[in-house]
């Protein structure tokens, strides 16, 4: 995954600072080859690869445990290798039905997200206006809301527009919490986008949006799949909203159903509970690295975040 | 130290050239694009903050007697907030944990790694990011039972330290907040680090190459060169992890339920004791009041302090 | 007019997906036209709990078979305890998504009828020929604070001491060991420590992360031993500075600085109740368990770790009294009923959907199933009944000196009170003393102090 790299290569008209070799040596900005460059190179590649094994600790249980036959809280190889866990797991009732939910939702929230926040990007980037960085500022207080605490009133709400036990219902609310992260992340995106390309077609007569359409996002692609990727991921993990708007248990998504999986502890095997937080994590990691791929080695949060 | 964002170098404000338009019209027109991010904003978001805005002031519940007539009780839940014993001992470890674990933790780590990965072979570089931003992606319940399993008594942890002759505590039990602000380190830092490679990537080798040349070793370059290159960068960073960080709940509650007793309680925990354990819906929204406070208590921190503005 | 495209794009995408969702949503309950009724019923579905689930799948395709102008609505609720409250106190506030029917728990009862969520009975059990098979001390569960009766139960349960027959034989019990007093228990909890230091000779829930367990199972199966109580009902007032609940910390205090119960740290995981059952008591290291009656549930066949063994193993003796003082043996009693919603428009219907699930046959298979105790006489006396478990018999006796909760809608704050003071003299950090002052001060706080009284 290298994912690192700012998008040099999608951005005519930027040089492209990190391909600039400052000497032989490590690119960038780090030193000429010289004495201790290596034992830094060295203690650099050490350091790293005790944080990864850090970082892949916890999750080794999970993998563990998902394939034993009688897996318990120690993390153990497996006596016996087994995928019963897996097999117990994957009922339709269990498994599919909320998994397909929970794209359903995700995918939904990610696409009405995306494109509401890029159409509110526009202006908050290209026009310099006096409410600007309030309006930024206030709709990014917006994310360190508990949602747990607004459910009643949200509950109601559906109510009296009638949209409760409705996947729609739904996945417009779920938007409408992630725009916040959404809308700040695009504008930063679109920020990079260097304006001259758009006054070029404005001044051909093009209108905000012809230019936003034709020019902006096709250059802000990368930066498009960081806003779906990180609005669905979001929404893949989120148990209150679908379970407090959503009645019949066929629309569940899966962060219900794991949810009650996870809240027997122990009556429930382990194994079992391993097996299905993989099976519930990995179409998250998948479409990760799917996009990341395809946005080739520009994937990054790059311009996400500038402010 | 310009941020590459060549289009605020004046060019903004331009706009499409619509000579016959009147002025007013223009700037109306500009905002329609806002309009479907408002109206979702407004109807589901306003609308609700509001009323539990004005719920804090009533005794709304759930059940019992004030589920069927909710009454105005006016700062009541604020003042019992403030009385309950329970309420400062659970903002100091919301405080601390943020601190702790966003502001640190995730900043320096992810500061840190973004660093340590330009020296990196590729290989290693690859591997290591994944299994960072593994973490990340990993949903939450997931990623808040794997650390439960880790750092339980009889869990991963132990094991290890076991394997080496430690006899490890009960982490859950003895370091509640210590377990908590550790997971969410691993849970959030492939964030962190994301931005600060790019935001790192970015800084003119120029001046770090001058700097060198000045006399500067890698440590200085960094404090004095880097750092404040990246400034806003670092700005918004820690803006918007504090700001997370500071709702966290499903990893904290499944760690721990904000045990023993009430040593990991942090205020989103109370919120959800109090709103849907004990049916208290006016007080759980009292408390989420104040957590929107200690949000802009600490973006205004930031804001001023970091003065993210170019100069 | 350049705008214009983005303009209504903008707005219209929105608005649209709005509408759709409007028009597709579920409605609420109500008649479809004259002699049509939609009977919606919610329940909880969780995990390996799906006995309800399964009863009213019955109910319903039997109900609809005979009555072809009702369609039953089934609501399965995937939650724990607490969300499981909070999703159905959601669902009843609005009229349109309220139940007619639900799965109630006798916690909860009082809490709801204030909140006038549910429908008062009395007039159709006056009417209903089977009301009568009902054990009296079950129907006080379904009362409201007026008296009048809310919910049918569904099953009880009750509670006592569990033991493992081998390890008290190791400490020179007897395998028909039944302590009259508390300090027979604790005599026989100490011969258990001396005969092996390793097995933990008592377990008494304690602490907030067992939550009701440490409140009924723990501290109320003393307190209300004592002759002291929680909750004066005649005067409706909580009781507060009482000696009976000093001695109920006390004998908490005791069992865990004496080493006779488990450490606090095992005590406080919230994980423990599956561990006694599962782990400590069929693997001997547990000697004396104060329980409930479904803990067969979980050794039984199908249960989640079973235990054949368990009938020869197990045996069982009432929770005595504090000085062994009539009755001689305490139980509480929690359980579920059946509650009609306030805002049902068929409420006849409603209920007679409601006499269908809980006629004997389905009576009979759920207390079987669930591993209840029978509220009805005539499921009671069913050879099947005592047949399923051994140990039904037995709590099914303790049913004649249960005592239920005073579950007002204070209740649930005022157990959090009791299993904050019972984490402080398990720990150590107070004295009963102490930790009572701290109690009576909460429950004034909720309360208030003209609704408490001294005990």
């Amino acid at each position: 995954m290298t994912g690192l790299a700012v998008p040099a290569s999608t951005v005519p008209g930027r040089p492209a600072r990190d391909e600039a070799p400052a000497g032989p040596g490590p690119r960038g900005s780090s030193a000429i080859a010289g004495p201790g460059s290596r034992a830094t190179k060295v203690l650099a590649n050490v350091v790293l690869v005790v944080v990864g094994l850090c970082f892949v600790l916890p999750l080794g249980w999970i993998l563990l445990a998902s394939l034993d036959a009688s897996a318990t809280l120690v993390v153990d190889i497996p006596e016996e290798v087994t995928f019963a866990n897996f097999s117990a797991v994957m009922t339709p009732e269990q498994t599919w039905v909320p998994l397909t939910n929970a794209f359903l939702l995700s995918a939904g929230t990610g696409l009405v997200t995306l494109v509401a926040a890029v159409l509110a990007a526009y202006p908050l980037s290209r026009y310099r206006m006096r409410f600007n960085k309030p309006f930024l500022y206030t709709v990014l207080f917006g994310t360190c809301l508990p949602i747990t605490a607004m459910m009643v009133p949200v509950y109601s709400l559906f109510v009296r527009l009638n949209l409760l036990d409705s996947l729609p219902g739904t996945i417009l609310f779920m938007a409408a919490t992630s725009l916040p992260m959404a809308i700040w992340m695009a504008k930063n995106f679109m920020d990079s986008v260097p304006v001259s390309l758009e006054e070029a077609a404005w001044t051909d007569g093009a209108s905000g949006m012809t230019a936003l359409r034709r020019i902006v996002l096709p250059l802000m692609r990368p930066g498009l799949a960081v806003v779906f990727i990180f609005v669905f991921i979001q929404a893949w993990g989120n148990f209150f909203v679908p379970f407090v708007l959503l009645l019949s248990p066929e629309k569940q998504p899966a962060a219900v159903s794991i949810f009650a999986f996870f809240g027997q502890y122990g009556s429930v095997a382990y194994g079992q509970l391993a097996a299905y937080s993989m099976l519930y994590s990995l179409p998250v990691l998948a479409l990760y690295v799917l996009v990341a791929r395809l946005s080739g080695s520009s994937f990054a949060l790059a311009g996400a975040v500038k402010g | 130290m310009t941020t590459l964002a060549p289009a605020e170098a004046g060019a903004r404000g331009a706009g499409p050239s619509t000579p016959r338009r009147s002025h007013l019209r223009r700037s109306t027109g500009r905002l329609v694009p806002l309009v479907p991010a408002i109206v979702l904003l407004a109807l589901f978001m306003l609308g609700p903050v509001i009323w539990s805005f004005y719920g804090s002031f009533t005794n709304a519940a759930l059940t019992g007697p004030n589920a069927a007539e909710p009454e105005w009780i006016g700062l009541d839940n604020y003042v019992q907030l403030l009385s309950d014993p329970d309420f400062p001992k659970a903002l100091w470890l919301t405080v601390l944990f943020v601190l702790a674990s966003a502001v640190v933790g995730q900043n320096v780590l992810g500061l840190g790694l973004a660093m340590l990965m330009r020296s990196a072979l590729k290989p290693v570089r690859a591997v290591v990011s994944t299994l960072v931003v593994t973490a990340w992606v990993l949903p939450e319940i997931v990623a808040a039972f794997a650390a439960y399993a880790f750092f339980h008594a009889d869990g991963t942890l132990n094991s290890l330290l076991a394997g080496v002759g430690i006899a490890g505590p009960d982490w859950l039990y003895e370091n509640p907040m210590l377990a908590v602000i550790l997971a969410n380190i691993w849970r959030g830092t492939a964030f962190s680090m994301m931005v600060y490679s790019a935001a790192v990537a970015e800084v003119p080798p120029e001046i770090t190459e001058a700097a060198r040349v000045d006399g500067a070793n890698g440590m200085q370059r960094l404090v004095w060169v880097t750092l404040p290159t990246i400034r806003r960068s670092i700005s918004t960073n820690l803006m918007l992890t504090t700001l997370q960080t500071l709702s966290v709940f499903t990893l904290i509650y499944v760690m721990t339920g904000g045990g023993p007793g009430t040593d990991s309680t942090t205020l989103p925990i109370l919120a959800y004791q109090e709103a849907f354990k004990f049916a208290q819906v006016g007080y759980g929204t009292a408390i989420a009041t104040v957590m929107l406070v200690i949000g802009a208590v600490f973006s205004v921190v930031y804001i001023r302090s970091l003065k993210p503005e170019v100069d | 007019m350049r705008l214009a495209r983005p303009l209504t794009a903008g707005i219209a995408a929105p608005m649209l997906v709005l509408a759709l969702a409007a028009c597709g949503s579920g409605g609420g309950t109500g008649g479809d036209g004259d002699g049509d009724a939609t009977i919606k019923i919610a329940y909880q579905k969780f995990g390996n709990f799906t006995q309800a689930d399964e009863l009213f799948k019955d109910v319903k395709a039997e109900y609809e078979d005979e009555n072809p102008d009702v369609t039953i609505e089934l609501v399965p609720i995937e939650a724990s305890q607490n969300d499981y409250f909070t999703k159905l106190a959601l669902m009843q506030r609005s009229p349109s998504t309220a139940p007619d029917l639900m799965y109630e728990d006798t916690f909860m009862i009082k809490s709801d009828v204030e909140a006038g969520y549910l429908l008062p009975l009395d007039d159709y059990l006056a009417e209903w020929d089977e009301w009568d098979q009902f054990v009296d001390q079950a129907k006080q569960a379904g009362l409201g604070d007026d008296g009048k009766t809310y919910g049918v139960p569904m099953g009880t349960d009750t509670r006592g001491l569990w033991f493992n027959k081998d390890v008290l034989a190791k400490a020179g019990l007897p395998e028909d060991w039944a302590p009259t007093t508390w300090d027979e228990l604790l005599e026989a909890a100490r011969a258990i420590k001396k005969a092996d230091p390793e097995v933990i000779p008592l377990n008494v829930y304690s602490g907030k992360p067992m939550g009701e367990a440490s409140s009924m199972q723990g501290f109320e199966m003393l307190l209300y031993g004592t002759g002291g109580t929680l909750y004066d009902a005649d005067e409706s007032k909580w009781v507060v500075g009482s000696q009976e609940f000093v001695d109920s910390l006390e004998f908490i205090q005791t069992i865990y600085t004496e080493g006779l119960a488990p450490t606090p740290q095992q005590a406080l995981d919230p994980n423990v109740g599956n561990t006694v059952s599962a782990e400590w008591l069929p693997q001997g290291k547990l000697g004396i368990a104060l329980d409930g009656s479904w803990m067969p549930g979980t050794w039984l066949e199908n249960g989640t770790a079973p235990w054949p063994e368990w009938t020869e193993v197990m045996g069982t003796a009432p929770m005595p009294t504090q000085e062994g003082q009539e009755p001689g043996a305490v139980s509480m009693s929690g359980g579920w009923t059946m509650a009609v919603g306030a805002g049902t428009k068929n409420p006849e219907v409603a209920f007679d959907v409601l006499t269908h699930a809980l006629d004997k046959e389905h009576a009979l298979s759920f207390a079987i199933e669930n591993s209840q105790i029978a509220v009805r006489s005539d499921v009671a006396e069913e050879p099947s009944y005592s047949e399923a478990n051994p140990t039904v018999p037995f709590f099914s006796e303790l049913v004649s000196v249960t005592q239920f909760r005073p579950a007002t809608s204070d209740y649930a704050q005022i157990s959090n009170a009791i299993q904050v003071a019972m984490e402080s003299v398990m720990t150590g950090q107070q004295t009963p003393q102490e930790a009572a002052e701290v109690y009576d001060q909460a429950v004034v706080d909720q309360v208030g102090e003209e609704n408490t009284t001294e005990g």
